[in-house]
């Protein structure tokens, strides 16, 4: 349409050839450019990669490693299994009178209806209500009166400071009997590890007939001494 | 020959998606779990020896004496205020008691420590600095001694010694053990304040030392009457 001269051609035209070589190199260049940037996409495909699995892995351990751990132990159930435990079917009600027991020292069954205060005691306390201590929780210690007085002191030292009661107790199966609520250990001396054991297990357990009942306020045996 | 070419490429691509997705889910289901559980270490459970569960142990124990001392008293005397104020004391703590008591269930802890009683309050506060470092109080009777008796408690003579007496003198000697029981309680309280930051704990102790402060500030005035 307009007069305009078409563009002169170069006076120095490329050859064919050239024009071929410009167009081959031209190529060459834009594949290895695309080549170079997929090496960058797949650089940062891997490198991202390898940064979620690290996150990821990261906040699992730290999961596992911060949260504490939930605790094993069940307080009077099936936690802590304490080597030589023998455990009863004992019945619970109140009776006026003495009571024939199923086991020696009791471990449970019909009892008085006071309880015996805990704590330490020098002589023989009565089974009857000693057994209504053990329906609210208490663990009753006894000893055969011929045990050392190092054996008893190291008795008095393990106890806790409420709901024991420590007595002597006449023709026991073994030197030391350890009972709580229808359980029963008997041990040979005051340094089995077995003890502690019981008392974590079976001291104020929450399986007794009464859990949480007082072991004060009711009535003291003879030879209380704290 | 053609056929076989772009029908296996169809799905090889859709395993690849398969597998794609599961690895999301599995990775988001993992995800998720772990964030779960992190979140749970704002407030965690107390281990067995916490200064929570030391706190819940020794208190009942202190607690379980508090009713034994009010039932005594209560039985001693026909003194109405002093009656009403044994019965407040004595079925509060016991409450209070089954309160500490089921804590420990729920946190799956033995009721029996793995150590002897007061030593967590032995343990550094959670600002670092240690018991008989902060104490107003005399040293010696700050610096607990881990299996010593508790602060406040009533030695087994005072408890036979109020047993006993009768009347003004049962409420003069009772006046003057819980007095001292109460300050040992706030005690405690204070102790356990300055090393936990448990959500069940924390408002428990805070009512403890609040109420048993002006059941002190009421048993002052009632010691002073009666002197």
């Amino acid at each position: 349409m307009s007069a305009t001269p078409p563009v002169q051609p170069s006076a120095k035209k490329p050859t064919v050839k050239q024009q071929r070589a410009e167009e081959r190199a031209r190529k060459l260049e834009a594949y290895r450019k695309k080549e170079a940037q997929a090496k960058r996409n797949r650089r940062i495909g891997i490198g991202a990669a390898i940064v979620g699995v690290v996150v990821v892995a990261g906040v699992i351990i730290s999961s596992i490693v911060l949260t504490p751990q939930p605790v094993s132990y069940n307080a009077g159930s099936e936690g802590t299994q304490v080597d030589g435990v023998q455990t009863f079917q004992n019945a619970a009600g109140h009776v006026e009178g003495a009571v024939d027991y199923a086991q020696t020292p009791p471990a449970g069954g019909e009892h008085n209806p006071a309880w015996l205060n805990c704590g330490v005691y020098t002589e023989q306390v009565p089974n009857e209500n000693a057994v209504h201590s053990l329906e609210h929780g208490a663990v009753w210690i006894t000893y055969d009166p011929s045990i050392s007085d190092d054996e008893l002191s190291a008795l008095r030292s393990m106890l806790p400071s409420t709901y024991t009661i420590l007595s002597p107790y006449d023709g026991l199966p073994s030197p030391i009997v350890v009972s709580a609520w229808n359980s029963q250990l008997q041990v040979d001396s005051a340094d089995d590890e077995r003890i502690a054991a019981f008392i974590e297990e079976y001291w104020q357990s929450q399986n007794v007939p009464e859990p949480g009942a007082l072991c004060t306020g009711a009535i003291d045996g003879p030879g209380k001494v704290s | 020959m053609a056929e076989p070419g772009p029908v296996a490429g169809g799905g090889a691509r859709r395993v690849v998606v398969i597998v794609a997705a599961s690895v999301a889910l599995v990775v988001i289901a993992v995800l998720a779990f772990s964030i779960g559980r992190l979140s749970t270490l704002g407030d965690p459970t107390p281990g067995n020896s916490s200064a929570e569960a030391g706190f819940a142990r020794d208190m009942q124990v202190h607690h379980q004496q508090g009713v034994e001392l009010a039932m005594i008293v209560r039985d001693a005397t026909d003194d109405p205020d002093v009656r009403l104020l044994a019965y407040d004391i004595a079925t509060t703590q016991a409450q209070q008691s089954g309160q500490m008591y089921g804590w420990l269930r729920v946190w799956g802890l033995p009721q029996a420590g793995p150590e002897p009683s007061m030593t967590w309050m032995t343990r550094p506060a959670l600002d670092g600095s240690s018991h008989a470092g902060h104490s107003g109080a005399a040293a010696d009777g700050a610096a607990h001694v881990p299996g010593e008796p508790m602060p406040g408690l009533a030695t087994p003579a005072q408890v036979v010694e109020l047993r006993a007496l009768t009347g003004v003198e049962a409420e003069v000697l009772f006046l003057e053990l819980m007095i001292a029981h109460h300050q040992g309680a706030i005690e405690m309280a204070d102790a356990v304040l300055e090393r936990s930051t448990n959500g069940v704990v924390v408002p428990f102790a805070e009512s403890v030392a609040l109420s048993q402060q002006s059941e002190i500030d009421l048993m002052e005035d009632m010691l002073a009457e009666r002197r």
